[in-house]
């Protein structure tokens, strides 16, 4: 079986939404030893930057708006994810407003937190 | 000498330097720091070693030292996470070039902080902060809001553009339906903000020539889209306006009693170009509308001839169809009570929720002036009132002021 794996935590300990403050310098490394335990068994994984940096394409009555600031509804729940590598921001809303929906919902578009040299996701 | 000539080299390249320095590094306070940097330079050394010929391009060269030492500074510091590849330096190249060594890049930068990926409320603070250089406080004034929270909405904006990898081009002619929307209401509103205050210190001058050439620059660069030729026409007509829109003793003038001869017969020649353009490209939208009430005002040639109260009644009237705004209900009761009588504007005013617009100035001094018309004096000098404890602009109290003075029975 494949799983994800959704890590959910108060983003304000992490020293803003860069998430390089001391914390993030405890548990970093701290990753590093887990991806190592994972071994075969990680297929990919990586830390997002904070919400403050999140945009987010809404769809509603087929209609699609783009907007600063994270998913903010309740009625819609997280149900899958694509993990694309485009050259900015504008090449990321431009995949994000063909991803296919059954009716209504939002794709939020998050940066990864960059890999030290050396690192693979 | 010093001084002065940096003032005006400020003002009229400051948006300019910034934004080339922007494009260039793709960092957004790394230009306005390198700027600052130049100028607080230029601060010391003009002094005492004269201005430069080129004030402008000699700001542009230091401030370009400067980032590309930032960035140096950088890539030490950052060797276990470093940043994508720098641009190549090419001040020797640019330095042959004097008259094009500053790049336009002005419209750039304005797509960049008028993305839609950028808080709203944030876009005009942004643009007005680095495409127009206005001071922090100056822009904090317009937003009715403080210097510190003003500053703080800057940073996020800036350093969301930055982390989420906001793209620094202009976006292709595909794209411009749903990017041009934000950037056009964002000059608008960056526009009405700082064109508020009827006295325009000093300072306005400058801005105003930044915004008539931004709007310029954006409608020759597109043509053919409607929108953006009504705005290079409105902001036209706007600025011919201003200098009959303050009397001697600085009170402000309503547009239906300014003299049309003070009027700038050359801007209203410009904007009747861009508003022709619009016309013949064609488009029902609110901002032609807007920019027709404009030209119906700026065809009147002398006070002999009569306001075109009618004509910019209909016009209200086709815009209050095209959009529910309060702003526009306001602006046709205007009107309305000049074709129909103040009591048919009250009546058209009294669907608006008097305690949500408690605040909102252009209703109460409406407010005031339809009940003074009405013969309700009692009314009209409580609004007046509450409009002048809203603190308008030196020569709107002025205005308001003297109007309340004149209630028969003050």
């Amino acid at each position: 079986m494949q799983y994800m794996l959704l890590i959910y935590e108060n983003e304000e300990i992490f020293g803003g939404p860069e998430k390089n403050g001391p914390i993030m310098a405890e548990v970093g490394p701290k990753h590093f030893a887990f991806i190592g335990e994972m071994g075969a068994a990680r297929l990919g994984g990586a830390g997002l930057k904070g919400t403050a940096f999140a945009t987010t394409v809404r769809t509603e009555n087929g209609q699609q708006a783009i907007h600063d600031g994270p998913f903010a509804e309740t009625k819609e729940q997280l149900g899958g994810y694509y993990l694309i590598d485009v050259p900015d921001l504008d090449a990321a809303i431009a995949l994000a407003k063909k991803v296919p929906l059954g009716r209504d919902g939002a794709i939020e578009i998050r940066p990864l937190i960059p890999m030290p040299p050396g690192m693979t996701r | 000498m010093g001084g002065q000539a940096l003032e005006a080299a400020f003002r009229e390249a400051g948006g300019r330097i910034v934004a080339a320095l922007a494009a260039r590094f793709r960092d957004l306070d790394m230009a306005e720091e390198a700027f600052a940097e130049a100028c607080s330079r230029a601060a010391k050394a003009w002094p005492l070693s004269g201005t430069p010929n080129e004030p402008a391009a000699w700001l542009y060269r230091i401030a370009e030292r400067a980032a590309l030492d930032t960035v140096r500074r950088r890539q030490v510091r950052q060797t276990l996470f470093p940043d994508p590849p720098e641009p190549e330096p090419t001040a020797e190249e640019l330095m042959s070039s004097d008259d094009a060594i500053i790049p336009e890049e002005r419209l750039r930068l304005i797509f960049v902080c008028c993305h839609p990926a950028v808080a709203p409320d944030s876009r005009a603070a942004l643009t007005l902060r680095l495409v127009c250089g206005l001071e922090i406080a100056e822009i904090a004034r317009a937003f009715l809001t403080n210097d510190i929270a003003l500053q703080q909405r800057l940073v996020r904006a800036k350093r969301k553009i930055r982390e989420a990898g906001v793209s620094f081009e202009v976006p292709g002619p595909e794209h411009w339906p749903e990017r041009l929307g934000a950037v056009l209401s964002t000059l608008e509103v960056a526009y009405s903000k700082a064109h508020e205050d009827a006295a325009g210190s000093g300072r306005h001058a400058g801005f105003a020539a930044e915004m008539l050439a931004l709007t310029g620059l954006l409608a020759s660069m597109m043509p053919d889209e409607a929108e953006v030729q009504a705005l290079a026409a409105i902001i036209r007509f706007a600025e011919a306006r201003r200098p009959a829109r303050l009397a001697a003793d600085g009170s402000m003038i309503p547009l239906s009693e300014q003299d049309p001869a003070r009027w700038s017969a050359e801007l209203i020649a410009d904007a009747r170009r861009h508003c022709g353009r619009a016309l013949s490209i064609g488009s029902p939208a609110p901002r032609i509308l807007n920019m027709m009430i404009h030209a119906l005002w700026c065809g009147r040639k002398s006070l002999e001839d009569p306001p075109p109260w009618k004509a910019v009644l209909s016009a209200y009237d086709l815009l209050a169809g095209l959009q529910d705004n309060p702003i526009v209900t306001i602006n046709r009761a205007v009107a309305l009570a000049e074709v129909e009588g103040p009591e048919a504007a009250l009546r058209a005013i009294a669907g608006l929720d008097p305690a949500r617009f408690a605040t909102f100035l252009p209703y109460q001094a409406l407010l005031a002036d339809l009940l003074a018309r009405t013969g309700d004096v009692e009314g009209a000098r409580a609004a007046f009132d509450r409009a002048l404890a809203l603190e308008p602009g030196m020569a709107e109290a002025r205005y308001l002021a003297a109007r309340r003075a004149a209630l028969s029975g003050a």
